[in-house]
């Protein structure tokens, strides 16, 4: 145990120094220089690359750039606001706590909605109900995140009027409903077609009907023998879902205007304001990957056949 | 009939074998018909194919979803032929109409077209945006020419066959009356068929006024077109990166699987490693990375490569890029477990005893066994490369104006939402049909080629 959770921390510390390999060496491969203005001469250019450790061998730079982020240096913003600490600007604007409350509750919102939902397709299998969820979950992981996000906004904001066109810093309650409801529709859905697959899967385990042959009441097997075991497949899933609600982050933000750091993430990518770019994407890839590593060593614990029936396949 | 069962093998009777091994003449009679019969094959032995095409043709979800799929193919590829509007051009009179509207000019032009038998209007349809311009010019009409000479160009102008007289007639839009649509002024152009002169040129008569059927954009765009442009863009994007997917996944897989030891060790490895980047983050970076020096390669390197990728754009390239970067690992572990899987498999081991070289193997036990795999993870990347194509897309980062994606098309309407929401409902339910349909058909393709994945 102990020594395949230091693997996949080793494993997970090289992912994250090949992101900022990949970043470093992309952002270097853009033409021209992050300083070029109409008005700047040569002069300034090379001024204002030296100030910033630019003209360095790549390879000085690549290193320095690793130490510093040991040490939590983040470096300043060239462009959007110039001087600025990256740190700063991630972590004391409040783009990250907005972005990670939105996040935080989508994936509540997709594990409290989509289990239960699962559950009660599995429960009623053949029923109206269940081929009422299934078209849903179906649809619902066919209809593309930004397409959910806009319809709504054309419904509800536009439309209707019930609620606000611009979220802005989620002050009040109604504000977030809809960048809620786009975020984690995708995965509610999938984690109910998940959850209804694994689910049958187990019931038709021999421990079920073990149970069902003792007499144990069926509400019972559902909860504590059918689900507990239906649920490993789900966890492995949370891991793409944190990428995924990041990604659906920029969508969602862009949407309704929230200042969050998916937002801007896509604004400094658009306006090239490189230590902006490389914080934010090592910062949010490392949230990715820890994600993964826990959800891989809580699969671990969860389930102790894994590394049986995982060396053949 | 000979009949060796008389003989033990724990008892040696020479007599016993001797009787067994002597033949009576009957034995070399030819076989009777019924005899014949039982030798005959009963029924047709089902191909692996056949077999699939069946089980596909009995799952009525995926029946529906390729029936739906076929129709917006048919929408997207072959629907731009049949609409007079093309995805790039811009309609000055026709500025932000609804659906089914017409501009004022058209408007008028429909209401004088029972006027006309066969017109052609200067301020829309094939000739719209130009005007009439000055020279020869002739019509033809059922097989007969009619040639007429046009002094200069000439704006709201419409010529046409005046139904009363028959006669080639030229109407300014002035003269149409915009409520009952009566003609004045008619000038006769030409009254019987006639020679067109050297070097004239042809207008192309229509029939009526087609409306926009999803309306316009704010610079007269025909949003219809411009819809079924952009369904094209996506699916041919899709089908791309999803080829792209299957050869390097397909090579670097079976490499690896049929390897093994430590150079599948390191290639699985690496391919741990891509498979944890977040994707996302890197594919909106290499989009602003690659944009520029992609755009300078495509102007500069005169290249026939370079010539095809200018006519897709830079964006497209840039997806391209990064499924072949990117998006592989996935068709790699699937193509890797099947070829380990299949390995081991008896009847491969019987084709190494027999002495069939790898080539052999790999072509007559491997490629065939994993065909299904192939086709099912192909056929469920399509979606998803759609998915990131329109997610870039709406981002403002994939194909770039006067191009459409579904994509883009959703983000250009998203600017204009307060006042014309109806322009984003169009491409969003065709980018939703399209990945539904296309999930749905692969799940119907996995149940059919590979059943024991069903659950």
């Amino acid at each position: 145990m102990v020594s395949y959770t230091l693997k996949r921390v080793g494993a997970a510390l090289l992912t994250l120094l090949l992101i900022m390999a990949i970043t470093f060496f992309l952002m270097n491969a853009i033409p021209g220089s992050p300083f070029l203005t109409e008005k700047s001469t040569p002069q300034q250019i090379a001024l204002a690359n030296a100030k910033y450790g630019l003209d360095k061998p790549l390879i000085v730079q690549l290193k320095n750039y690793v130490v510093n982020y040991l040490k939590g240096d983040l470096g300043t913003s060239l462009k959007m606001q110039e001087g600025t600490p990256v740190k700063d600007i991630i972590f004391h604007q409040g783009k990250f706590v907005l972005s990670i409350k939105l996040g935080l509750i989508s994936l509540a919102v997709a594990i409290i909605i989509g289990i239960p939902l699962g559950c009660i397709a599995a429960y009623n299998r053949g029923t109206w109900l269940d081929g009422f969820l299934r078209v849903m979950t179906t649809v619902g992981v066919a209809i593309p995140g930004f397409v959910l996000a806009t319809l709504l906004l054309a419904t509800f904001a536009v439309k209707l009027h019930i609620l606000p066109t611009n979220s802005g810093q989620l002050t009040d309650w109604k504000s977030y409903i809809m960048p809620i409801i786009s975020m984690s529709f995708y995965y509610v859905c999938y984690v109910a077609k998940l959850t209804r697959t694994s689910m049958l899967d187990a019931i038709n385990q021999d421990y079920i009907r073990t149970a069902r042959a003792k007499g144990v009441k069926t509400k019972m097997i559902v909860l504590k023998h059918a689900l507990r075991n239906s649920l490993i497949p789900v966890i492995t899933y949370l891991g793409p879902v944190t990428a995924g609600i990041i990604t659906g982050s920029f969508v969602v933000e862009s949407t309704f205007q929230i200042p969050g750091l998916g937002k801007y993430y896509v604004q400094c990518v658009m306006s090239r304001d490189y230590p902006v770019i490389m914080a934010t994407t090592v910062v949010l890839s490392a949230l990715v990957i820890f994600m993964n590593l826990v959800v891989d060593i809580a699969y671990k614990i969860v389930d102790p056949r894994i590394t049986l029936t995982n060396k053949e396949a | 009939m000979a009949d060796f069962s008389k003989i033990s093998p724990f008892q040696v009777d020479p007599s016993a074998i001797e009787e067994a091994v002597t033949f009576s003449p009957e034995d070399f009679e030819p076989a009777s018909e019924g005899e014949k019969e039982s030798m005959v094959e009963k029924r047709k032995s089902v191909s692996y194919w056949k077999d699939a095409a069946r089980r596909f043709k009995a799952n009525h979800v995926s029946m529906v979803a390729l029936f739906i799929f076929i129709l917006v193919l048919i929408f997207a590829f072959i629907g731009p032929k049949l609409i007079p509007y093309s995805y790039g051009d811009q309609y000055r009179s026709s500025q932000k109409l609804g659906p089914r509207e017409f501009s004022e000019g058209e408007a008028l032009i429909a209401k004088a077209s029972s006027y006309f038998d066969g017109f052609y209007a200067t301020a829309l349809q094939p000739g719209s945006i130009t005007a009439v311009m000055k020279g020869e010019q002739y019509v033809t009409k059922s097989g007969k020419t009619y040639a007429f000479t046009q002094e200069k160009n000439e704006e709201g102008v419409i010529i046409g066959f005046e139904k009363s007289s028959g006669n080639l007639v030229k109407v300014y839009e002035k003269d149409i009356d915009p409520a009952t649509g009566a003609v004045k002024n008619a000038t006769v152009l030409a009254e019987a068929p006639s020679e067109p002169a050297e070097g004239a040129s042809e207008l192309k008569l229509v029939k009526r006024v087609f409306p926009h059927m999803f309306g316009t954009d704010s610079v007269g765009r025909d949003l219809m077109a411009r819809t079924m442009y952009g369904a094209r863009v996506s699916i041919l994007i899709g089908i791309m990166a999803a080829l792209i997917v299957l050869i390097i996944g397909s090579i670097y897989g079976a490499i690896s699987g049929l390897s093994g030891g430590t150079v599948d060790f390191i290639m699985m490895r690496i391919v741990e490693l891509i498979y944890s980047i977040p994707e996302v983050l890197i594919v909106l970076l290499l989009q602003v990375v690659l944009r520029e020096p992609l755009q300078e390669w495509i102007d500069h390197s005169g290249s026939s490569l370079a010539h095809a990728a200018g006519a897709l754009g830079s964006g497209i390239i840039c997806i391209f890029i990064t499924f072949a970067l990117l998006y592989w690992v996935t068709m790699a572990r699937i193509v890797r477990g099947q070829v380990l899987q299949l390995r081991k498999q008896e009847y491969v081991t019987a084709a190494i005893a027999l002495g069939a070289g790898n080539k052999r193997i790999i072509r007559r036990h491997l490629l065939p066994n994993c065909v299904g795999a192939l086709v099912i993870t192909t056929c469920l990347q399509i979606p998803s490369a759609i998915f990131l194509e329109s997610f870039l897309s709406f981002l403002g980062l994939g194909v770039s104006a006067p191009m459409a994606s579904l994509g883009s098309l959703c983000s250009d309407a998203l600017q204009t939402i307060t006042l014309y929401p109806y322009r984003l409902i169009y491409p969003a339910v065709i980018l939703t049909i399209i990945v539904l349909t296309l999930n749905l058909v692969g799940d119907g393709l996995r149940d059919a080629l590979d059943p024991r994945l069903k659950k």
